[in-house]
Formats: structure tokens, sequence, C-alpha cells
């Protein structure tokens, strides 16, 4: 019940806010809670429900930032097709990242990822003709929706929202599925899922393929949000980490984790960036140790996350009653 | 229902398991005896899939098994618990057993529902929304063999169900297999302790270095010379006189 109260109060909020502020500085902290927080539901699924760490989603997340850009400056087509040859070229990228998280077990598979996700940096960065190299890739502005062009931060607060939605229904569901109790067991012990009968190597691979696809939707909205493609950015290990933290912090393999989780680290960064850079710059940098301090403890003392801490506190209650 | 034909695994120059052939159907309860490091376990790891063999062949129902999917074979009927138990242990028991069941059962309700009965079958009612990784080792062990059960298996193996529990667990578990073998449920177990195995097993099987060094009813096999001396030791033997 917690759980959904948390969900209806977050979801709730996001959706009334632009009714009632205006400011496009908040709207644009809101977009990105619900940006991060969607791509942090999409590593989510892999890295949470199926327990397969992986710190190179930035891959994903840059070939559909990359799909959608090459497509519109290159070919002049929509957004709308460049996050679908994303998707499925990310979907194939997860199919052999997948393959590989049955050779690599844990930190093994995690450093796999990172070295995947340079592959794509220096490939990106270096392949001038195609990508424009290190330069990095206007988006066009087309305004309409069949461009993904708003100027208007409210419209693109629920473009985010419908998709952080999508994904936090879709992990509710998966929680409660068959498929979801499967991909559990595979995640607590793969011996003993594959003993009573699951295919584990089958699913990690299907939820390693899933989530890369939709961390790649995540990363075509992004580029269009910002309008700007940096292959530095996009691929990125400091994002990798960031779309894994946001899930650790808020808890695991939770559908409302990872929005959780995206909630506090965006602020924090926000804040503390606002706070302690800027002109006069003597503690330029400072944002950055506290930032992580502040991660450290929340680590140390909330290893089962935020909301895996409030379920537990639930269960808790509940057998204090019964 | 299941047929071994002369199995071989090897780890580098040891021979884990050697030549060993044997069979086993729903009708009976097998017991695997036999020192540490006799090959108990590979053997399982190969009869279930985590291994492959390097020689030989396993068959169920006829059919060659031998280097098929753990998964697969579990499917068709043939599953395992571990020794060193492997719950899913953020899960709580009524989960972990239902898991099991996702196997058979399509629907998560039914499931649980069939979940429910093998928790009553096996004891554990009154811990289904425990976190299993809370469980004392008896409990455990008795977890590991409720999950099983949850997959409708024909022919179940056990990787020593029985060691570590106290002698009220231990009569409570031997109850149980009894009732799961009145049931038409096949089983082979590995067991150290010699006096549950001498009153469960129909048919006991010594393996010593990989090999097998005897096969029968229990109580030739205690006489047996080859396994007092390599296994049982001549105490044994007083003790049973």
């Amino acid at each position: 019940m917690r759980r959904q109260a948390l969900a209806v109060v977050f979801f709730g909020a996001a959706a009334a806010a632009p009714l009632v502020v205006r400011d496009a500085y908040f709207l644009d902290s809101l977009i990105l809670i619900l940006m991060w927080g969607a791509t942090s539901a999409a590593w989510n699924l892999a890295g949470g429900y199926a327990g397969q760490v992986s710190l190179g989603h930035s891959a994903f997340f840059g070939i559909g930032a990359y799909a959608a850009a090459l497509l519109a400056t290159r070919y002049d087509q929509s957004p709308w097709l460049g996050m679908l040859v994303g998707a499925v070229v990310a979907t194939l990228a997860g199919l052999v990242i997948g393959y590989l998280s049955n050779r690599l077990k844990g930190p093994y598979f995690a450093l796999a990822t990172i070295a995947f996700s340079q592959v794509l940096l220096i490939l990106a960065s270096r392949w001038r003709a195609f990508t424009s190299g290190s330069e990095g890739i206007p988006v066009p502005f087309r305004p309409g929706f069949a461009t993904l062009g708003f100027t208007s931060k409210t419209a693109w607060v629920y473009l985010t929202w419908a998709l952080a939605m999508a994904l936090f229904l879709a992990e509710r569901y998966l929680e409660v599925s068959r498929t979801g109790y499967r991909l559990a067991g595979v995640r607590e012990d793969e011996d003993a899922a594959e003993a009573l009968g699951i295919p584990t190597r089958r699913l990690k691979v299907a939820a390693i393929a899933l989530s890369a696809a939709l961390t790649s939707v995540c990363g075509t909205l992004w580029a269009q949000y910002v309008g700007f493609v940096d292959p530095f950015y996009v691929f990125s290990v400091d994002l990798s980490v960031k779309f894994s933290l946001s899930a650790i912090i808020g808890g695991l393999g939770t559908a409302m984790g990872p929005f959780v989780g995206s909630l506090l680290i965006t602020t924090l960064e926000t804040y503390l960036r606002a706070t302690f850079s800027g002109i006069h710059g003597s503690l330029v940098g400072i944002y950055l140790v506290i930032y992580g301090a502040l991660l450290i403890v929340l680590v140390r003392f909330l290893p089962q996350g935020f909301v895996g801490w409030l379920a537990e506190r639930a269960r808790g209650h509940r057998h204090a009653r019964a | 229902m299941l047929a071994l034909d002369r199995v071989t695994k090897r780890f580098g120059g040891l021979t884990a398991v050697k030549d060993v052939s044997l069979t086993a159907t729903p009708a009976e309860i097998v017991g695997i005896i036999g020192p540490n490091g006799a090959g108990k376990t590979t053997l399982f790891n190969v009869i279930s899939g985590f291994l492959v063999p390097d020689a030989g062949r396993v068959l169920l129902d006829g059919r060659d098994v031998t280097g098929m999917p753990a998964h697969r074979i579990s499917i068709l009927g043939l599953t395992r618990t571990f020794q060193l138990v492997k719950p899913f242990g953020h899960l709580s028991v009524l989960d972990n057993i239902m898991i099991g069941a996702l196997t058979r059962l399509g629907s998560v309700a039914a499931a649980r529902d069939e979940a429910r009965r093998v928790a009553t079958l096996c004891g554990m009612d009154a811990f289904g929304e425990t976190a299993a990784n809370t469980l004392p080792i008896g409990l455990r062990k008795r977890l590991e063999v409720a999950r099983a059960l949850a997959t409708r298996p024909r022919l179940l193996l056990l990787d020593e169900v029985m060691s570590g529990l106290n002698p009220a667990e231990l009569s409570e578990m031997l109850a149980l297999l009894g009732r799961l073998h009145a049931d038409g449920i096949g089983l082979i177990v590995i067991e150290h302790i010699m006096a549950a195995m001498m009153r469960l097993a129909e048919r006991i099987v010594v393996l010593h270095h990989g090999e097998q060094i005897a096969q029968g009813r229990p109580e030739e096999i205690a006489r047996d010379p080859k396994v007092i001396d390599a296994y049982l030791g001549e105490e044994f033997v007083l003790a049973d006189a």
C-alpha cells in the first residue's frame, strides 16, 4: 500500500506541477527527473529485476540519441522512426551483451558493459564522415508532434511523464506476473532457478535486450529535448553510473525505486551544483565531493534502497500486527 | 525411467565419476552413499544437466538427455536439490515454492494455491511469509525439497537433505519422503546418515573414488566387505550386529 501511495503522490504531483508552476527552471528539473527516472527504470529491468548489473547502459542511450539525430540530419526522417531504429539496434546490441552475461558474472559482466559503451564512444567520436565525430550533432528543431519538436516545457513534462508512467506500470505488472517471479528466481540464484525448470539464460538475455531497447527510446527523447548529441556525454560512464545509482538508491528491482532515486539524485545534483559552483568559483567541484559522500552514506545505511526499506518496514508492521 | 549408461566425468586429471551405470524408477527409493569425494554430487550434476559427462549417456524415458540444459531436464520430470542449499534468499517461503510451481502452471494464482498445498504437505505453512534467508538450516533443507516438489517431478534427486537436521526434524523429513514415495515419486537420495539410509532406501548404490563398488538391498550393502572397507568401517558392522 505504501508503495502505491508513493507512486500516486509522485506521478500525481508531477502531472499537476505544470498547471501550477510556470518557472522554466523548475519545469526543466521536473523533465530531467522524469527522464532520468524512466532511463533508470529501463536499466532496472536488467540490473534490478534480472540482477545483471550493467555499467554500460549509456551505450544503448547513445544508440537511441544517435539513431534519431543521424536519421534526422542525414536522411531527413522523423525522430519517431529514429526511435524505432534506435530501439532495434539497441535490442541487437542488448542480445550481444545478454550473451556475455551468460559467460561473465557480477563485476566481470559490469566491466564488459563499460568496455562496450567505450567502444561505441570511440566509434562515434572518430567516425567523422558519418557521425561528425567529437563535434557531436545538433538535432534540428522542427516544430510539431510528428517531428517531436516542442517549445513548451509543459509538453515535455507530459511526454516524459507518459514514458515514465508506462515504464512504472510495466514493471509493476512484471512484479506480479509469472515471468517476473521467475526472473526473481534467476536474480536470487541462477542455479536453483535452472534446476526448477526456468530457462535462466533465455530470460536474462530477454530482460537485457528489452532493457536496452527502452534505454534507447529514452536516449532518443533526451536528444530531441536537449537538441544536441555529444558523444562524450551520451556514451559516458558517468551517465551509466547515474542510471544504475538512481535505481540502487531508490530500490533495486522495485517499480518505484528508479523514480525515487532519480528525484533524490537529480535534485541533489542540481542543488549542489547551483550552490557550490558558479562565477566565484573557489569551490568549483566541491559539489561532487558532497554528492559522493552523501551517496556513500545512503548506500551504507539503506543498502536495499529507499523503496526497499519502506517495503521492509511495511512487512515488519504486518508481522507485528499478526 | 532414468538410466545411466557408463557415465564418466573428469576434471582435469581427476576422474570424479567413472563408468557408472544405474537405473531408477518412480516406484523406488535409491540411495547413493560413499565417502566424501566419491563423486556423488558430481553424479547428480551430470544427471540433472549441470555438467556434461565426458563419456556415457543419461537416458530419461529412453530418451537421450545427455548435455541437455538443466531446466529442460526439470521440465521432463527430473528435479534436483542442492547439498549447499540455494534458497531465493530475499523472497518469502511461499514465493520460493511458487516459483517452482510456475514451471508447470501458467497462472500466478494457481501457482500460489499449489505453493500453499506443497507448503502444507512439507509442514511449512507456518513460515509462508518468512524470508527464506532467515530460516534455520533444518527448514532451509525442507524448503529445498518443497520447492523442487512444486515442479511436480516424477523423480526427485535429493542431495543430503537430511544432514544437519536434529532428530525431530530428521524423522519429519523421513516421514515426508515416505509420503512422496507413496505418491509415486521416485527418489534418488545422497546421504551420509546410514541409519536413515537403511530405513529409507530400497536399493543402495555405493560409490568410491568415482566408481560403483556395490549395489543392492540395504542389508546386503551393510554386510558387503568392500563397502565396509571403503566406507562403513568395522564399527558400523559391530554396532549394527
